[in-house]
C-alpha cells in the first residue's frame, strides 16, 4: 500500500514535471510569436555631454573663493577634455542650496544631462572636506557620490580627483586629471637657452623646479609606480641617465657605463630601465634591474636603435631602428631577439611610445620637412595623423592612453610649448606653462 | 542477518518499481522533447525585419518588363481602409462597362488617362467639396453674371440629374477657357471651405482598420522599413555613446521599452544586461537617456500600435568603434 502510494505520488510528480515542461514550452513558444520587434542601433551622434556644474557649497573655509575655486578646475577639466560641454552658470534656473536635493525639470529645461552638487568645508581637524554628487538628469537618478579629505594647501588635488570620478562615470574609463607632467622648462634667449627638469600639475599649474638649470637636462620619464623620475644629464661633459626621487629630490647615475647613455624609460614594474648605450658609432639597447643592476642586452645590430618603449604588460617593446636605412619603428619581444617593422610609410618614425591601454603606438614622424604626432596599432595597420607643422615633436600618453601631450616648436625666434590632442585627433588644446616648454613625460594617475 | 534479508527483498521491490517509474519518466522525457523538437523545428528562426528582396537586372529586361503586356492579368488593389459601414453600392452596371470600353478605344488621349471608373449617382452626391466650391463660386459671381454662372456650371448639372447615365465622350469636352468665371484674387476668401474642421471616418462594405490587409505583399503586422529607418535616425541623434569604449570588447546594451499611444514612454525602458563594469555601465545609462530624451517617437502610425507599443532595442556602437 505504501509502495502503491508511492507509485502514485512519483506518477503525480512525473505527470506534474511532464505537465511542467509542457507550460514551459507553451510559454516560451507564445513568447517567441509574441516577442517584440527588436531594432538594433549601430551609431550614436558622439558629442560633448552637456553638464551643469553650480559653484559648490563653501561652509566656514579659510579662503571663501575656495568653492568656487574648485568648481572651476572640475569645469576646466571636464571641459578640456573635450567630452564635455559645461553649461554656463548664467543659464542656470535652479539655484542649489541642498546638494542633495535637485529639481531636475529645471536642469532639463537647459538641457543639462548631467549635473554636479557639492560642498566643500573646513573639518574640525583643520583639514578640508568635499563632497559631490552625481546626478542623470534625463533618467532623474542619482548617480555617484564621494568623500574627499585634505589638507588646506592640497585643494586643487580634491577638484582634480572629483573630475576623475565624474569623467569614470559618464565615460566608462578612468581620468587622467589627478596626474603631473616632467618637462623641461626653457627659458632665456635661443643662443643661451637655459634647460630646466620641471614639474606641473596635468593642467599647467603647481609648477616646481626639480633642477637648477647648471646642467643640459633631456628626456625625462616617470616611473609608473613610484614618485621616481628617470632623464638623462649632461652631468661633467658626459650625457648619462640619472635616476631622481621627486619627493627626496635624490640622485643617482643608473649604471656605469664607459659610453654614453640616453633615451631611458621605466619597464612597466618599475624596478628596471631599458635605455640606448652608444657604441662607436652604433646604439643598442639595453635593460638594467634598478636593484641587482644586471645589465641585459637586448639589440645587438650594426646600426642606432634607441627610444625603446615597453608594452603595458611588459611583453613587448617598441624601438626606433635605422637598420633598414631609414629611421622606422619596431616592435621585439621583452627578452630582445628579432624585431619585427611595424612602420611602412613614407618618412622616418621616431620616438614611439606604448599606450597605457595597449591598443596604440605614438610616434614622431618626419615627412617632406613636416614633423608629425601620430598614432598607429601595434602591428603597425590603423595609422593616424593626429596633428602636424613645422615642428611637433616627443609624444607621450595620458594615463588612461586617451589623449597624448607632445611638444611644438613654432620656429623662428620662439621656442616650444606643449599640447594635448586626444586620440581622434580633434581635440588640440594647449597646455599653459611658465615659459617655453619641451620633452614633456605624463605620470600614472596619484595614489 | 534478518535486517540484510529485509534489505534484500525490499531492494528487488524497489528494482521493479524503479525500473517502472524510469521507463515512465523517459517515455515521457521522450514525448515532451518530441513535442518540443517537432515544434520548434516547424517554427525556424526568422529576421524581425523581412529581407527586402532585391533582383539585379540588364537595361534591355528593364524596359522589357516596363513596357507591360496586353494580355497581363490585372491587379488587384488593396482593400481600402474604413472605419465604418457605408451605403452599400449598387451592383455594377454592364453597360457601364461596354461604354468605358468604347471610351477607352475612342481617343489615344484617353488610353493615357487612368481608366475611368462609371460614375454611380451615390458619389457623385459624396463629393461635397466640389459642390461647394462650385457654390461658392457661383455664389460670389451671381451678382456681375447670375445667368452665365448657372449655364456653365457643370458639377450643378451633373447633381440636378444624378440618374442620368454620363457619357465618357462629354467629360473630355470641358467649357472652353472664355467661359471660365474669372479669377478675382480679392475674392479669394470665398473660395476657402468654412466648414468647421472635422475628422470623416471611412466608410465601406466592411469594416477594415487594418491599411495592409487584402494587399498582395501586406506586411502590416510589422514595421515597415521607412518606419524602422526613422526610429534607427531618431534615436541616433539621441544616443551620445561614451567615450571609453574599449578596444578588445564589444558591449552591446538590450533595452525594451513600453510606449504610449501618445509615443511617449509608458514606464522606465528595461535594461535586459547587467553592467559589469564602468563602461558597461556608461552604455547603459546613456543608451537609457537617449531613450528618454528622445520621445515622443512620432514615426510609428496609431494603426499600428499593437506592434510598436512593446520595442526591444539594442544598443551596438559597432560602427563607431567598431567590433
Amino acid at each position: 500500500m505504501r509502495s502503491l502510494e508511492l507509485t502514485l505520488s512519483r506518477r503525480r510528480l512525473l505527470a506534474g514535471a511532464a505537465g511542467l515542461s509542457f507550460a514551459a514550452g507553451a510559454a516560451g513558444l507564445w513568447s517567441h510569436v509574441r516577442a517584440a520587434p527588436r531594432i538594433t542601433i549601430t551609431e550614436g551622434n558622439m558629442q560633448p555631454m552637456p553638464i551643469a556644474l553650480p559653484d559648490f557649497l563653501g561652509g566656514a573655509l579659510p579662503d571663501p573663493a575656495m568653492a568656487r575655486g574648485v568648481t572651476q578646475i572640475i569645469t576646466s577639466n571636464l571641459q578640456r577634455s573635450g567630452l564635455f560641454a559645461p553649461i554656463d552658470q548664467a543659464a542656470y534656473i535652479e539655484k542649489i542650496t541642498n546638494i542633495d536635493q535637485v529639481r531636475f525639470p529645471d536642469w532639463r529645461q537647459i538641457n543639462a544631462q548631467a549635473l554636479v552638487t557639492g560642498t566643500i568645508s573646513r573639518q574640525p581637524d583643520g583639514r578640508l572636506g568635499a563632497r559631490f554628487r552625481l546626478w542623470d538628469v534625463f533618467a532623474a537618478q542619482y548617480l555617484d557620490g564621494k568623500e574627499y579629505s585634505t589638507p588646506p594647501d592640497n585643494w586643487r588635488r580634491i577638484a582634480h580627483m572629483i573630475s576623475d570620478a565624474i569623467y569614470e562615470r559618464l565615460t566608462g574609463e578612468k581620468g587622467y586629471f589627478d596626474s603631473r607632467i616632467v618637462f623641461i622648462d626653457e627659458s632665456g634667449s635661443k643662443e643661451r637657452r637655459v634647460k630646466r627638469l620641471a614639474i606641473m600639475d596635468q593642467d599647467g599649474a603647481n609648477v616646481h623646479y626639480l633642477t637648477r638649470g647648471d646642467d643640459l637636462v633631456l628626456t625625462p620619464r616617470f616611473s609608473p609606480t613610484s614618485q621616481e623620475i628617470t632623464y638623462m644629464s649632461y652631468n661633467q661633459g658626459q650625457p648619462r641617465v640619472y635616476l631622481l626621487n621627486i619627493e627626496s629630490g635624490q640622485r643617482e647615475v643608473v649604471g656605469n657605463f664607459p659610453n654614453m647613455t640616453f633615451s631611458p624609460r621605466f619597464a612597466p614594474d618599475g624596478q628596471r630601465v631599458i635605455m640606448s648605450l652608444q657604441q662607436g658609432g652604433n646604439a643598442n639597447i639595453f635593460l638594467m634591474d634598478l636593484r641587482s643592476k644586471a645589465t641585459t642586452r637586448l639589440t645587438d645590430t650594426s646600426a642606432i636603435d634607441t627610444a625603446p618603449s615597453f608594452s603595458p604588460d611588459g611583453s613587448r617593446i617598441c624601438f626606433e631602428s635605422d637598420r633598414g636605412g631609414r629611421q622606422q619603428i619596431y616592435v621585439m619581444g621583452a627578452n630582445g631577439g628579432p624585431a619585427q617593422r611595424i612602420s611602412f610609410s613614407d618618412g622616418a618614425y621616431s620616438t614611439p611610445v606604448w599606450s597605457p591601454r595597449g591598443d596604440y603606438i605614438a610616434f614622431t614622424k618626419q615627412a617632406q620637412g613636416r614633423f608629425a604626432i601620430g598614432i598607429m596599432k601595434p602591428d603597425g595597420s590603423g595609422e593616424r595623423i593626429l596633428t602636424d607643422g613645422y615642428h611637433n615633436e616627443g609624444p607621450t600618453f595620458s594615463p588612461n592612453g586617451r589623449v597624448v601631450m607632445f611638444f611644438r616648436d613654432p620656429g623662428g625666434s620662439a621656442g616650444p610649448s606643449l599640447f594635448t590632442v586626444d586620440v581622434t585627433g580633434r581635440n588640440e588644446q594647449r597646455v599653459p606653462s611658465p615659459s617655453y616648454a619641451s620633452d614633456p613625460a605624463w605620470s600614472p594617475l596619484l595614489r | 542477518m534478518s535486517t540484510g534479508r529485509t534489505i534484500s527483498t525490499s531492494g528487488v521491490s524497489t528494482s521493479r518499481r524503479d525500473a517502472w517509474t524510469l521507463g515512465a519518466s523517459i517515455a515521457v522525457h521522450v514525448i515532451v522533447l518530441g513535442w518540443g523538437a517537432l515544434t520548434f523545428a516547424a517554427r525556424p528562426l526568422t529576421s524581425d525585419t523581412s529581407p527586402m528582396p532585391i533582383d539585379i537586372i540588364s537595361v534591355s529586361e528593364f524596359t522589357e518588363l516596363t513596357a507591360g503586356s496586353r494580355n497581363a492579368p490585372k491587379a488587384q488593389p488593396a482593400k481600402p481602409v474604413a472605419e465604418q459601414l457605408g451605403a452599400p453600392k449598387p451592383p455594377d452596371d454592364p453597360a457601364a462597362k461596354v461604354a468605358k470600353t468604347e471610351v477607352h478605344a475612342a481617343t489615344d488621349k484617353a488610353a493615357e488617362l487612368p481608366e475611368p471608373k462609371p460614375p454611380t449617382p451615390e458619389k457623385k452626391q459624396a463629393d461635397p467639396q466640389r459642390d461647394l466650391i462650385a457654390e461658392a463660386i457661383k455664389k460670389d459671381l451671381a451678382k456681375p453674371e447670375p445667368k452665365k454662372a448657372e449655364q456653365k456650371s457643370e458639377p450643378k448639372k451633373a447633381e440636378a440629374k444624378p440618374e442620368k447615365k454620363v457619357e465618357p465622350k462629354v467629360e473630355p469636352k470641358t467649357p472652353p477657357k472664355k467661359d471660365q468665371p474669372k479669377f478675382d484674387p480679392r475674392q479669394v476668401e470665398a473660395l476657402l471651405d468654412k466648414r468647421t474642421p472635422q475628422r470623416l471616418a471611412a466608410t465601406g462594405d466592411v469594416v477594415n482598420s487594418n491599411v495592409g490587409i487584402g494587399a498582395p505583399n501586406a506586411s502590416s503586422n510589422q514595421l515597415s522599413l521607412s518606419e524602422i529607418d526613422a526610429f534607427r535616425r531618431h534615436l541616433r541623434n539621441c544616443w551620445n555613446p561614451p567615450a571609453g569604449a574599449p578596444t578588445n570588447k564589444r558591449i552591446v546594451v538590450p533595452i525594451t521599452i513600453r510606449l504610449k499611444m501618445d509615443r511617449t514612454l509608458a514606464a522606465q525602458p528595461e535594461v535586459e544586461m547587467r553592467a559589469t563594469d564602468a563602461y558597461s555601465l556608461a552604455m547603459v545609462e546613456s543608451a537609457r537617456r537617449a531613450i528618454i530624451a528622445c520621445q515622443p517617437y512620432t514615426m510609428f502610425s496609431l494603426p499600428k500600435y499593437e506592434i510598436w507599443k512593446e520595442l526591444s532595442i539594442d544598443f551596438d556602437p559597432v560602427e563607431m568603434f567598431g567590433g
